[in-house]
């Protein structure tokens, strides 16, 4: 990679003395580092040590992989609501910036790119010599074209306009006018009317796919237009969905080393339960997994595959919805329901039933260690005493709460394991188990349930995303003055230590006001059979199939 | 007989029309159409988006309108969004929308488009049923053969020690549940759970016996639902053929001196056919839905799989496509076991 590092980011600098004192791990360094604009060699050079040598010598040119995974409908890359819908359009829609297991944010369609010390100004430098795989060129207009895209709110169901929300302006529910502005053929900048630092972090994320002009997308597989090595050769929804390598395309990824070692890569649908998954690994039908859940982690290990492990901020909450109505009462806008549920459940309990102890017990505070700006506030103590005393004084001993659950493994299992802990404390509790194919309806209005959320960079994209007032996805109903206005602040702060600040009053909140149950972390899993390199599991579920190959 | 296959033919369509009309009316109800907007749009949408994604799709017409677009005698839809582009109900996926017919329903052949599978319904059906044709054959194959040659056996001689032992093992096979017989043949046959192989004899997942069927991945699946019929079926033959053997021109023909085993071949055996006949027929409209366990157990992905997805997923076109197939199976099943009487017992007429 080469990549100017003369204009190096201030504060670069300043968190390589923090790694060094030990103040900072290794990962939140590169996170932060790379983020401001640095190569991952680059950050590892500020920290006086060589770039880890990446598998790729070991990888061998070719073959056909197989992989388990659900094959989902395509739609607007914006609207996906699914990572396996990027994994099959990954094959030829790629991406600007790419987020990687070490925390570091590694440059694809783009260069390299620069931000300024508040974070209002980022400079996005495109990568020369890309090519579209219908021979045009890729350049800046492409780039803006695409950050347009994202900015536009009357899309229904456009997620991007979540990640880009400092863009929009509320009137038009477009980008600000003049706040996307092309300089000339390799260079976009970004103007900001106020602070943000997760832009990057918001571009290497799943929707974030980058599309060319004149895209269509009720006929993605038809006209397959994009930058990347593969082409979709089929797709049959909840079948099989085929990949191969397009011939006719030169790759800027072949002359950069990249590698897209495979042929050819199939997607196939084994359905939702992971006991056909196992079966399909035993009748070698798949050479892989998406992912690996619950107890199936020993089973297919069983039958000799190989573990690919990481330790994410991937997770559940259990939260009460404040706005529900039940029986014309709003039982969780009560301050002390929602503490007294928090105190009644202890979340080591939930970590241990509900996902075999495959994680770290957290703090209902939705930002954890794996965070730059994580601060170290403990949570509400677990005293099932108080938490009775608490609803009793509510007058709401007698409500039955509802906690409702999407039927399946880990997830019932764990909401299963609240609703005991809040029986044992006391409480009245009605528990309702809702099949996949319908949960997700109304999966924001439920008075009382649990929903997965993914691993997000940063910590304060996930309290943007969901706990800011009025948000599409404020699921906990939560609407408190004082924390929009400190996100806002902390979302200025490009300096983690001086965002911790900030952080550690808004994770106050979070515990405070018994905003939700957040149990625990997920360490993610992903099987494989022996043989296979460049598979790991990715932290955030990020499609990287161009990683994959054989072993020589 | 040809009025009567015709009378027969205005049945069916009747049936279909009230049938696709129920299941139009109830896939149109708000919610299952609010669940449509968020499965395609985003799952996790706003009640605005699902709104005017409803509207820009022409869902939001009202129902007779959209079932006589449907059914091809009302032009399809033509409506500009408001996020300013135009959507036709008969453009097909990139072809602009002044090319598009006008009319595009059942009548004109098009089945419409499936919003799970962004495939045309038509060739979607067609490739399940296929599917589901294989594994239904197979079924068949091992199945009718099978359960007749028990049905005789054990009907030949009532009471005797060959007719307890066989319907203690039909009435085992047909009261044991797809669900338990299909987990415990995976576990006794393509798991090391009970017996150390070296290696595994069968395949617990058919999901390959879709491209290229062999014995190896497509035996359990198929005798996990023979073995269902089976029992039945033989049940029915044994009951027909006791019946049969007692009857007098079978005393008749033994007091002649006739060879038992040509009194049961040539004498008894048409006329105990006629009950596991009907029987037999009506297991196809079973086979057809009643496969959805086996399917979705061995991740066979057929007709069974697609009805549960559609239904699952709301899409309306498939799932009315799938009632259209269903009821004209069913109908034709019951049509030809209705002229295979005659042929097999001339004493009926019809009509």
């Amino acid at each position: 990679m080469t990549q100017n590092t003369k204009s190096m980011h201030p504060a670069a600098v300043m968190y390589a003395a923090e790694e060094k004192a030990g103040k900072l791990s290794r990962r939140e360094f590169m996170a932060r580092a790379t983020s401001l604009g640095l190569t991952a060699t680059a950050a590892y050079g500020l920290l006086g040590i060589a770039a880890p040598a990446k598998a790729d010598g070991h990888a061998q040119q070719g073959g056909t992989l197989r992989m388990q995974m659900e094959v989902r409908a395509l739609k607007d890359p914006r609207t996906y609501d699914w990572t396996q819908i990027a994994y099959y359009t990954n094959g030829w829609l790629e991406y600007l910036v790419e987020y990687n297991n070490d925390g570091s944010f590694a440059p694809m369609l783009l260069e390299s790119w620069e931000v300024n010390d508040d974070a209002t100004q980022y400079t996005l430098n495109v990568r020369p010599g890309v090519k579209w795989n219908d021979g045009s060129d890729f350049t800046a207009e492409d780039v803006a074209r695409n950050i347009e895209g994202w900015c536009d709110k009357n899309v229904e169901g456009n997620s991007m306009a979540g990640r880009f929300a400092v863009l929009i302006d509320e009137a038009t529910g477009k980008a600000v006018e003049g706040s996307i502005e092309v300089v000339d053929a390799t260079t976009v900048k970004l103007n900001l009317p106020a602070s943000d630092i997760s832009l990057i972090a918001g571009m290497a994320d799943y929707p974030a796919a980058i599309t060319p002009a004149d895209f269509d997308p009720e006929n993605m597989v038809g006209n397959p237009v994009g930058t990347g090595p593969y082409k979709p050769e089929s797709l049959e929804v909840g079948v099989k969905g085929v990949l191969v390598r397009n011939e006719d395309h030169d790759w800027w990824g072949y002359a950069a080393g990249k590698g897209a070692y495979l042929d050819r890569v199939e997607f196939i649908d084994y359905g939702t339960d992971p006991s056909a998954w196992v079966a399909a690994a035993a009748a070698d039908e798949v050479d892989m997994f998406y992912e690996t859940v619950g107890d199936f982690v020993d089973v297919v290990e069983s039958i000799g595959w190989e573990r690919s492990e990481i330790a994410s901020a991937a997770t559940i909450v259990i939260r009460p919805n404040q706005l529900a109505e039940v029986d014309g009462v709003m039982p969780y806008a009560d301050k002390r329901v929602r503490q007294a549920i928090a105190m009644a459940v202890d979340n080591a309990v939930c970590l241990e039933l509900g996902y075999a102890n495959r994680g770290e017990p957290a703090r209902n505070q939705h930002v954890g260690p794996m965070h730059p700006a994580w601060a170290d506030v403990p949570g509400l103590p677990y005293d099932p005493a108080k938490a009775l005393e608490l609803l009793t004084e509510a007058g709401m001993a007698d409500f039955e709460m509802e906690i409702t659950s999407i039927d399946d493994d880990w997830r019932k299992n764990t909401t299963d394991a609240v609703a005991a802990q809040l029986r044992d404390a006391g409480f009245n509790v009605k528990r309702t188990i809702i099949p996949g194919s319908t949960f997700w309806n109304d999966w924001t209005k439920y008075p009382f349930s649990s929903t997965n959320w993914n691993h997000r960079p940063l910590d304060t994209q996930i309290l943007g995303l969901a706990y800011r007032s009025g948000e599409a996805w404020n699921e906990a109903g939560f609407a408190n003055a004082e924390f929009d206005a400190l996100l806002a602040e902390a979302n200025a702060i490009a300096d983690a230590d001086a965002r911790r600040e900030v952080m550690a009053k808004l994770q106050t909140i979070m515990s405070d006001e018994g905003v939700t149950i957040q149990p625990y972390w997920r360490s993610l899993y992903r099987h494989a059979k022996p043989g296979l390199v460049g598979w790991d599991m990715h932290i955030a579920y990020l499609p990287q199939v161009y990683k994959m190959a054989f072993a020589a | 007989m040809g009025l009567f296959i015709l009378r027969r033919l205005g049945v069916m369509i009747l049936t279909a029309l009230c049938l696709t009309f129920i299941v139009f009316w109830l896939t149109n109800l708000g919610p299952n159409l609010e669940k449509l907007a968020k499965t395609q749009g985003n799952a996790r949408m706003s009640d605005e988006a699902v709104v005017s994604w409803l509207e820009n799709r022409g869902y939001s017409q009202p129902l007779p309108v959209k079932y006589g677009q449907w059914l091809g005698v009302l032009p399809g839809y033509v409506i500009e969004g408001t996020d300013r582009e135009t959507r036709a109900r008969c453009a097909t996926p990139g072809q602009p929308i002044e090319e598009a017919s006008s009319f595009c329903g059942i009548l004109q052949g098009d089945w419409g488009f499936s919003t799970v599978f962004k495939d045309e319904v038509s060739s979607i059906v067609a490739t399940r049923l296929g599917l589901t044709g294989k594994l239904m054959l197979a079924v068949m194959l091992v199945m009718v053969p099978g359960a007749l040659i028990i049905g005789v056996l054990a009907g030949m001689r009532e009471g005797s020690r060959t007719d307890r032992s066989l319907s203690t093992v039909s009435i085992i096979t047909t009261a044991t549940p797809e669900y338990v017989s299909g987990v415990i043949l995976i576990a006794a046959l393509a798991t090391k759970a009970f017996i150390e192989w070296d290696t595994i004899p069968f395949k617990g997942t058919a999901t390959a016996a879709m491209d290229d069927a062999n014995f190896e991945n497509f035996f359990l699946p198929v005798i996990t639902i023979a073995l269902y019929g089976m029992g039945y079926i033989a049940r029915m033959t044994r009951a027909s053929m006791t019946e049969v053997m007692t009857a007098q021109y079978i005393r008749t023909a033994r007091l002649k001196g006739v060879s038992f085993p040509k009194i049961v071949l040539k004498h008894a055996l048409r006329n105990a056919l006629i009950a596991p006949f009907t029987v037999i027929m009506l297991q196809f409209p079973w086979l057809l839905n009643g496969v959805v366990i086996v399917e979705t157990l061995f991740n066979y992905k057929g007709f069974g799989w697609v009805l549960v997805q559609a239904a699952g997923n709301n899409d309306i076109e498939l799932l009315l496509g799938v009632s259209i197939v269903s009821v004209f199976v069913v109908l034709i099943t019951q049509l030809i076991s209705d002229i295979g009487y005659v042929f097999l017992n001339p004493r009926i007429r019809i009509s």
